[in-house]
């Protein structure tokens, strides 16, 4: 066994790169993402009382995604003028890389996960800091003048939400006592679903990771109203299609997260099994965020900075009052 | 679930890798149609339908500043905690006045901070 062929093929006949290469993995990721615009436009144009796509298939357009990934990969590849051609490409192609690493973390079933790291938490949060980063360089590196404001209220706004992100998530590491995800679950499945001792900082989770997933009320970096895309302003067709791919990839981990945080994960009664518990408290979370962007307008950066360091950060230290009551138990009086 | 003799930190990277390799045949796929003479409008910096003027990046905008120097100090300060918490079970109420000191220091400077980031005549 130890020639490198027969290792390879060990390799490519293991249920890890299955797992790899098509169910946590890319093949998956990439085919609900693609799902997932079609959905949020559909769903976007329910409320609004629109039909929204219906071409694309019989079944209400449900393949409007696939087309329009077919559509902008064909298209040409245009750079401005005096962009930094390197950074113009290498920050949305990255973005799409920690998108992917974001979903290698979670926990989808019992032994179905692709990395079972010790930190889970805390990595999954590390990785995502990077998107703002990202962002900036991205609107840095387009020599254009609404990219580079785009970019540069991404970083603003990464100050404000970043601090109560983590402190959110906190609570729920004070009273699992582990980083594990996978550890997570398993206390769940001992003690019950931390929604209930942990309202508030699912509360606090769900608005902070809004504002990072850079979604309707905290879309600041992209407002299409006021900056036209912000920092996409100027990405071509291809390109393009690498900037919204990550957008749907973290709503789609964020969620995931969030149920496995939260929900339980995959827990629930063994009627049905435990992956397909798993998507639908995803997928009530992903449109429960997706009908955020439909209801509420989009804040000022002033007002998000603010609110940020007063409130989301006043009420996360709270949460953490809260669980520490839990863990160590009410003073006697 | 991992086969016999992979450790799971080589493959999260061998994930990693192939998530690359998948970008890369895109990438290639993508950068096919050209066109031979573009004019020259098609390459300028988008300004709403404006020939673009000036540099593209212009001034930073500096009144939130002081939140980014905030951010800098309380990002790792806020990482302290997760040490504390994942001991909190050990712990017990033992390490209550420690990180209630901790908590203090931390947070009145964080008061004052925001105090005079609120007034923008400073800056």
């Amino acid at each position: 066994m130890s020639d490198p062929v027969s290792q390879i093929l060990q390799l490519v006949t293991s249920t890890y790169f299955l797992e790899i290469v098509v169910f946590p993995g890319l093949i998956s990721i990439a085919i609900l993402g693609a799902f997932f615009t079609w959905f949020e436009r559909k769903l976007t144009a329910r409320v609004q009382l629109r039909i929204g796509p219906s071409y694309s298939s019989p079944v209400g357009g449900i393949l409007q995604g696939f087309a329009d990934i077919i559509k902008l990969l064909f298209k040409e590849l245009i750079i401005p003028e005096g962009a930094d051609r390197f950074f113009f490409i290498m920050s949305p192609v990255t973005a799409l890389i920690i998108g992917a690493a974001l979903l290698g973390l979670i926990p989808f079933a019992p032994g179905v996960q692709i990395a079972n790291v010790e930190v889970g938490l805390p990595a999954f949060l590390a990785i995502v800091t990077l998107s703002p980063t990202l962002v900036l360089l991205a609107g840095w590196s387009a020599n254009s003048k609404f990219p580079f404001i785009g970019g540069l209220r991404a970083l603003f706004q990464q100050t404000a939400y970043e601090i109560p992100l983590w402190l959110s998530a906190l609570g729920v590491v004070m009273i699992t006592g582990t980083l594990n995800l996978t550890g997570i679950v398993q206390f769940q499945q001992n003690n019950g679903w931390l929604i209930l001792p942990q309202a508030l900082g699912a509360v606090l989770f769900i608005v902070t990771s809004t504002a990072e997933m850079e979604r309707l009320p905290f879309d600041l970096p992209e407002a299409e109203s006021e900056i036209m895309m912000g920092w996409q302003a100027e990405y071509p067709g291809p390109l393009f299609m690498l900037v919204q791919g990550p957008a749907f990839i973290k709503l789609y981990a964020f969620a995931a997260l969030f149920s496995t945080l939260y929900l339980g994960g995959y827990l629930g009664p063994a009627i049905i099994p435990p992956i397909v518990w798993f998507f639908l408290k995803t997928i009530v979370i992903i449109v429960a965020v997706m009908l955020f962007r439909s209801t509420f307008p989009r804040v000022r950066l002033d007002q998000l900075l603010r609110q940020g360091w007063t409130t989301l950060l006043t009420l996360s230290i709270v949460n953490i009052v809260i669980a520490y009551f839990i863990v160590v138990g009410l003073p006697a009086i | 679930m991992v086969s016999q003799g992979i450790p799971e930190e080589t493959g999260y990277i061998i994930f990693l890798f192939a998530a690359t390799l998948a970008l890369v045949i895109t990438l290639r796929l993508v950068i096919s149609p050209r066109d031979p003479r573009p004019t020259p409008g098609k390459k300028a910096p988008f300004e709403s339908g404006q020939i673009a003027t000036g540099p593209g990046r212009t001034r930073f905008i500096i009144q939130y500043y002081p939140y980014i120097l905030m951010f800098v100090v309380y990002d790792v300060i806020a990482m302290f905690l997760f040490a504390w918490a994942l001991d909190l079970r050990a712990l017990g109420a033992a390490g209550t006045v420690p990180i209630l000191t901790f908590m203090v220091v931390a947070l009145v400077p964080l008061a004052y901070a925001l105090h005079l980031a609120g007034q923008r005549e400073n800056w």
